[in-house]
C-alpha cells in the first residue's frame, strides 16, 4: 500500500517535471500557428496561422532556405570528419603506448578550459590570412570550411572516444593482428563497427553542436549567402517589432533535423552515453 | 554487412567532401576580387556594388531598400546589397573585423545605434569616412548630430528619431475622470496621480517596468540634458542631479502600486497588446507594436514625454534609441557609399516622406519636418507631426563611449536603491566603481 502511494507521488512529480521541460517546446509549436500579436498576448491555443507564417519565412529576403542548406551541409560534413578524426585520436590514446601520451592528452584536455571568446580574435586574424594561401583558402574566412575545420577535432570528442575505447576488448586487437590485419584495418573494420553506439552518441552530440553553433559562424561567415540558420534566426529577432509567429515557425522547422537525428539514434545514443558496448 | 556499412560511410564522406570543395571554391574567387578591389578602388567595375548592414526587417531594412531604389534611378550601374543582421551581431562582427584589420566581407555602409557610435569613432578613428562634405549639423535635429561628431567632423548621416513619447489609453483615463488635455506636457507627479486614479477606478495597471532595463531612467535623464557621462565624456554619477531625480521618479513609480513588472521585450509588448496596462512611455518606434493590437484601434493617444518638475532644465522631450548611417572607408567603395548617403538619407525629403508613409519613420532631416500623417489608430491625431515637433526639442547630450557598460553596473545600483538604499550615497559609491570599471 505504502509503495503504491509512493509510486503515485513519484508519477505526479515526474509528470510535473516532464511537463515543465516539454512546455517551452510545446509553446514554440503553438506559437508557430499564431499571429505575432497573439504570441505576445500569450495565447496557449493552437491557431490557424501556420501557413501564413510559413509563407512569411520562405518569402522573407533573409534567405531561410539557403541558410538551412548551408547549416545542413556544414553539420553533415563536420559530423563525418569529426567522427573520423576524433575517433582515430581517441582510439590511439586508448590503445597505443607512447612516452608522451599522457602529457599530450592532458594538454588536449586543458584546451577545454580556454573559453572560445578568448580565442576568437586570434583565430579570426589567423583565418583571415588564409585567403591568399593555396589549399588553406578552402578554410579561410567566409567559407563554410572555416566553420567545419574548427569543429572536427574537439577535446570533448577525443576524450569521449578514449574513455569508450577502454571498454573495447584488447583481445580483439591482438587476434586481428595475429590474423594479419593492418593497424588501419583494425581501426576501420574491427573498432568502428563494434563501437556503433559510441559513434551514435558522438554523432548526435556533434551534429547538434554544429547545428546550433553561433559565435564562430557569426564572425567567420561574412557574406549573406553563406550564413547559417542561427544567424538568420538571430536577425529575425532583432526588430523593433519582431514577427514572433514567423520566428517560431522558422525555429520549429530548424529543430526538425536535430530531432530526427536524435530519434533515429535514440537507442544507440543512450547506450553510448552509458558506455555499454554491443559487439 | 560491416564491409558494406564501411564502404557506405567512406563513399558518403568522399561525396560530401567533394560537395564541400565545390561550395568552397566560390569564396576563393571572392577573396581575390576583394583584394583587387582594394588596390584599384576607383576604376574597377566592382566598386559599383555597395553593401549595407542594418537590423530591422520591418523598419530600417525597407528604408535602405527604398533608398537604393531612389539612388538607382540616377545611377543604374550601382548595385546596392542590403543585408539584415541582428544589431548585437553587427556589433560583434565589426569589433572582431576592425580590431584585426580585416575588411573581407565588411559592409560599406552600416547602421549604428546612437549610444554606441562614440565608442566606435574613438576606438577606430581611421575606419569611418568623414561625411562633412554631405552632411551639415544644421540640416538635422540638433540632438542627432551632437552624437556623431568628433573634433567638429561629422561621421554619420542621422536616420530615425528615437523621440520619446507617452502612449496612453484614452478610453481608460476618461473612465478614471481625466481628459486628453490633462495628458499634455505632464510632470511625473501628475503622471503618477493619474496612474493612481486609473488603478483605483478601472483596476488596470498604469505601466510596465523592467528593473533590468534602465531605458526609462535614460530617457528622464536626457530630458534634462544630462547623461551618465558629462559633456567631455567623463563619468558623471555622483553629483548628477538629473540622474538622482530620475531614479527617484523610477522608485516612486515602482512604489505607487500600479506597475506591472516585466522581464523581457515579449512580455512588455504583450502587456499593452493585452490591455493589461494603460500607458507606455518609450521611443516612438514602439508605435507599430502598439498598433498590432487591432482590437484597440481608436482607443490610444500620444502625448509628449513627462518632465521632471524638480530639475530646472527638464523639458517635455527626450529620446531613446535611434541610429545613423556610417561609411566604413577602408572596405573599398567609399566614394560610391558617400555619394549614396548624400543623395538619399542625407538630403532627400521626398524619400523621408515616402518612408513616413511606408514604415512610419519619424525623420530627423529638417527638410522633411513638414511631414504629417493623421492616424486613425490614434483617433485621428496627427502623430507624425507631434513626434517631429518633440524631436526638435530633445536636449543634446554626449552619450560617451560606455553607455551600455555603465548601465550594466547601474542596474545593480538601481536594485539597491529600490530595496531602500539612499540614492545619493549609493550613487556616490557607484561613481568610483564605474570609473574603475571603464578606465582604459
Amino acid at each position: 500500500m505504502r509503495s503504491k502511494i509512493a509510486r503515485f507521488f513519484m508519477y505526479v512529480f515526474l509528470t510535473i517535471v516532464s511537463f515543465v521541460s516539454v512546455f517551452p517546446l510545446l509553446w514554440m509549436i503553438i506559437a508557430s500557428t499564431n499571429k505575432s500579436v497573439d504570441v505576445t498576448k500569450g495565447t496557449l491555443l493552437p491557431g490557424t496561422y501556420f501557413m501564413e507564417n510559413l509563407r512569411a519565412v520562405l518569402n522573407s529576403n533573409l534567405g531561410y532556405v539557403n541558410s538551412f542548406k548551408n547549416s545542413f551541409i556544414i553539420a553533415v560534413v563536420t559530423t563525418i570528419l569529426a567522427m573520423l578524426v576524433s575517433s582515430a585520436a581517441g582510439y590511439a590514446f586508448g590503445v597505443y603506448k607512447s612516452k608522451f601520451k599522457n602529457i599530450t592528452f592532458t594538454i588536449i584536455l586543458l584546451s577545454m578550459m580556454v573559453p572560445f571568446a578568448a580565442l576568437m580574435v586570434p583565430l579570426f586574424r589567423l583565418f583571415s590570412k588564409f585567403n591568399s594561401i593555396p589549399v588553406l583558402n578552402l578554410v579561410a574566412l567566409n567559407t563554410s570550411g572555416s566553420v567545419v575545420i574548427i569543429a572536427i577535432a574537439t577535446a570533448f570528442l577525443i576524450f569521449f572516444f578514449r574513455q569508450n575505447t577502454a571498454t573495447f576488448p584488447k583481445d580483439l586487437i591482438e587476434a586481428s593482428r595475429l590474423d594479419g590485419l593492418s593497424e588501419y584495418g583494425i581501426f576501420f573494420r574491427i573498432y568502428m563497427p563494434s563501437m556503433k553506439s559510441t559513434y551514435a552518441a558522438a554523432i548526435v552530440v556533434t551534429f547538434m553542436s554544429s547545428w546550433n553553433n553561433y559565435l564562430w559562424p557569426l564572425i567567420a561567415l561574412q557574406s549573406e549567402e553563406k550564413r547559417t540558420l542561427p544567424l538568420i534566426i538571430s536577425a529575425m529577432g532583432s526588430s523593433y517589432t519582431p514577427d514572433y509567429g514567423m520566428m517560431m515557425t522558422a525555429i520549429v522547422i530548424s529543430t526538425i533535423p536535430t530531432a530526427l537525428i536524435f530519434f533515429l539514434m535514440q537507442k544507440q545514443f543512450v547506450a553510448g552515453m552509458t558506455g555499454s558496448v554491443k559487439g | 554487412m560491416r564491409k558494406k556499412l564501411l564502404s557506405l560511410v567512406l563513399a558518403t564522406t568522399m561525396m560530401f567532401s567533394l560537395v564541400a570543395c565545390g561550395t568552397e571554391k566560390e569564396p576563393q574567387n571572392n577573396g581575390t576580387t576583394n583584394d583587387s578591389e582594394k588596390e584599384n578602388t576607383n576604376n574597377s567595375k566592382d566598386s559599383d556594388t555597395i553593401t549595407i548592414w542594418a537590423w530591422d526587417e520591418s523598419f530600417n531594412i525597407p528604408a535602405a531598400n527604398a533608398a537604393a531604389e531612389v539612388y538607382k534611378k540616377e545611377h543604374a550601374d550601382v548595385t546596392v546589397n542590403v543585408v539584415t543582421m541582428a544589431q548585437d551581431d553587427i556589433v560583434a562582427k565589426l569589433n572582431t573585423a576592425l580590431s584585426s584589420g580585416t575588411y573581407n566581407g565588411l559592409p560599406d555602409i552600416v547602421l549604428i545605434e546612437d549610444y554606441r557610435i562614440q565608442g566606435y569613432l574613438t576606438a577606430y578613428p581611421d575606419e569611418f569616412a568623414d561625411l562633412s562634405s554631405i552632411v551639415s549639423a544644421s540640416d538635422f535635429a540638433a540632438y542627432k548630430t551632437g552624437v556623431n561628431q568628433v573634433d567638429g567632423k561629422i561621421y554619420g548621416v542621422p536616420f530615425d528619431s528615437g523621440v520619446a513619447a507617452l502612449f496612453y489609453r484614452k478610453d481608460i483615463i476618461e473612465e478614471a475622470g481625466y481628459q486628453e488635455k490633462d495628458m499634455q506636457d505632464l510632470t511625473w507627479e501628475k503622471y503618477i496621480e493619474i496612474g493612481k486614479a486609473v488603478k483605483e477606478k478601472c483596476n488596470v495597471d498604469w505601466l510596465t517596468l523592467d528593473p533590468s532595463d534602465l531605458g526609462q531612467i535614460r530617457m528622464m535623464m536626457q530630458s534634462a540634458g544630462a547623461w551618465y557621462t558629462d559633456a567631455d565624456g567623463n563619468v558623471n554619477i555622483k553629483d548628477n542631479e538629473a540622474l538622482a531625480a530620475a531614479i527617484k521618479v523610477y522608485k516612486d513609480l515602482m512604489d505607487a502600486g500600479f506597475v506591472k513588472q516585466v522581464s523581457d521585450w515579449n512580455q512588455f509588448v504583450g502587456s499593452f497588446n493585452n490591455g493589461d496596462v494603460a500607458s507606455v512611455f518609450t521611443g516612438c518606434w514602439i508605435a507599430p507594436s502598439v498598433k498590432n493590437a487591432e482590437d484597440q484601434s481608436g482607443k490610444w493617444a500620444v502625448a509628449s514625454f513627462p518632465r521632471m518638475s524638480n530639475v530646472s532644465n527638464s523639458v517635455n522631450a527626450s529620446s531613446i534609441g535611434g541610429a545613423g548611417w556610417y561609411v566604413l572607408k577602408n572596405v573599398g567603395h567609399e566614394k560610391t557609399a558617400v555619394d549614396f548617403l548624400g543623395k538619399t538619407f542625407g538630403s532627400n525629403a521626398d524619400l523621408m516622406h515616402q518612408l513616413g508613409d511606408e514604415i512610419s519613420l519619424i525623420p530627423t532631416l529638417n527638410a522633411a519636418s513638414d511631414y504629417s500623417k493623421k492616424d486613425d489608430y490614434f483617433g485621428g491625431q496627427d502623430v507624425a507631426a507631434d513626434l517631429i515637433g518633440w524631436t526638435a526639442k530633445v536636449p543634446t547630450v554626449n552619450y560617451g563611449q560606455n553607455t551600455y557598460a555603465i548601465e550594466d553596473i547601474m542596474t545593480e545600483a538601481l536594485q539597491e536603491i529600490l530595496n531602500g538604499a539612499d540614492i545619493k550615497k549609493t550613487l556616490a559609491s557607484y561613481h568610483e566603481t564605474i570609473k574603475a570599471a571603464i578606465a582604459q
